[in-house]
């Protein structure tokens, strides 16, 4: 049954009501539905109060409107002890890395391992087609003479995509291929915007080279 | 053939230095079948004769496999499995993924005008893309000129198995003298009519008016290919077959 007075020890199960929404700020893992709080999580409940802005001071025949929504204490719900520590989850926009693991001459398939700064629990596919790998001259790409499959590659998450993959753009210059293997086995080092270099053999690769910030 | 000069190899096998070709000018280039480890060391890869040739500074090793592994500019004789929107997939060797021959690289064909190829036709076409971490790309028109060249559908006839060493010989400018195989030229000589194409992936496409020089030819073929007969030999089978024929 619902807590009345929920404490920063309760435990809420998913649809567990927390309190009506004119009293609280619905924070992570929390939903609202007609006028109520809910808990969309299993875990631990924590209430942060809201920092107080210093306002003016009161004056009498003033008519102030009613409390602004920053000034409600917040309500959230989060599996570990952290408070704030939740799932991250690459959004459109984000810039992440990933390795590829596979191409065609139609697109390249990737494994998300990093968003921003953080390393995400899952492996999530993602999947940069050809004519989003460059700006210019879309339709001559060669995803062969891009990428090559265990390339540590920087991408911009373009779409959220469907149930199987995101989709990721290498098309501005600070994306690209930021470490790649030759085939004789050593890291190579980049030479310019399309080639990277083996520095023991000498023979250079064709890829689609991040410029180094 | 001195036994020093053109030795069998197997992988992981010492070369003796004295084989390796030197030349003022050129580089040394390695073919098929040698690998170089810097900084001087090479080792061949694969089990055969060890050729070297003076004049262009090259060493590479002969040997024959009857696994195919496409490379750019192979001519090869695939037979087409499927067609998906603008492409066909062609099976260039069994047990192997598909290689992918778009719908538009034959000759004079436009989005209007695409040939119609049925799963189960021969085509005769090159390799345009090859590489291990991708499926090969072919091509049955010649990307500079435009023009089919040869290439295209083989309609009629028979396709046989062979070695890919004899694949190789045959397809070789001069046959007999550098490849040893003289058995199409002496059955043409005999004055069977037929056309063939070869392919580098291990088959021979043979057509005739009468099966029974199909059926000949490619006789000839596979037991040339089996017994690794020789130029002499050759000439025998043949003369063996045509009183058969007759």
């Amino acid at each position: 049954m619902a807590a009345t007075a929920p404490s920063s020890a309760a435990i809420a199960i998913p649809g567990q009501l927390l309190g009506p929404a004119s009293k609280f700020q619905p924070g992570p893992g929390t939903h609202i539905h007609e006028s109520n709080l809910y808990s969309s999580l299993l875990g631990l409940v924590h209430v942060t109060q809201p920092v107080k802005a210093p306002g003016p001071v009161k004056r009498l025949n003033k008519i102030t409107p009613a409390p602004a929504p920053a000034e409600l204490p917040t309500i959230s719900v989060s599996r570990s002890a952290v408070s704030d520590k939740r799932e991250t989850l690459p959004e459109v926009g984000n810039t992440v890395l990933c390795r590829v693991i596979r191409i065609t001459p139609r697109q390249a398939v990737v494994a998300i391992l990093i968003c921003g700064e953080t390393v995400l629990d899952a492996e999530w596919q993602g999947l940069i087609r050809v004519q989003d790998v460059r700006a210019t001259e879309k339709d001559r790409v060669k995803i062969y003479e891009s990428f090559r499959p265990g390339d540590i590659v920087r991408a911009e998450v373009i779409s959220l995509g469907d149930q199987a993959n995101y989709y990721l753009s290498t098309s501005r210059n600070e994306l690209g291929v930021i470490m790649a293997t030759s085939e004789a086995g050593n890291t190579m080092f980049p030479v310019n915007w399309k080639e990277y270099r083996d520095p023991e053999t000498g023979f250079s690769e064709p890829r689609k080279v991040a410029k180094p910030y | 053939m001195a036994a020093t000069e053109q030795p069998i190899v197997l992988p992981g096998d010492a070369i003796d230095p004295s084989l390796i070709p030197t030349h003022k000018k050129q580089p040394l280039r390695l073919g098929p079948g040698l690998r170089h480890i810097p900084p001087s060391y090479i080792v061949p890869t694969v089990a055969g004769q060890l050729v070297t040739d003076q004049k262009k500074n090259s060493m590479w090793i002969e040997y024959n496999s009857t696994r195919y592994i496409p490379s750019a500019n192979d001519l090869v004789i695939g037979q087409v499995q499927r067609s998906a929107t603008d492409l066909y997939y062609v099976n260039l060797s069994p047990y192997t993924s598909n290689a992918m021959l778009p719908h538009l690289a034959f000759e004079g064909a436009t989005k209007k005008t695409r040939p119609q190829l049925a799963a189960g036709a021969l085509v005769y076409a090159r390799v345009t893309l090859a590489n291990r971490h991708m499926d090969a790309e072919l091509e049955c028109v010649s990307a500079t000129t435009g023009k089919a060249e040869g290439l295209g559908p083989l309609v009629g006839g028979m396709a046989f198995d062979v070695s890919l060493g004899l694949a190789r010989r045959l397809l070789m400018a001069r046959s007999r003298e550098a490849g040893g195989v003289e058995v199409l030229e002496l059955l043409g000589a005999e004055g069977l009519a037929f056309e063939t194409a070869v392919g580098r992936n291990g088959r021979v496409w043979v057509s005739s008016d009468s099966a029974k020089t199909i059926v000949l030819v490619g006789r000839a073929l596979r037991e040339t290919d089996e017994g690794d007969l020789g130029v002499e030999k050759q000439r025998k089978l043949v003369k063996k077959l045509i009183r058969g024929m007759r």
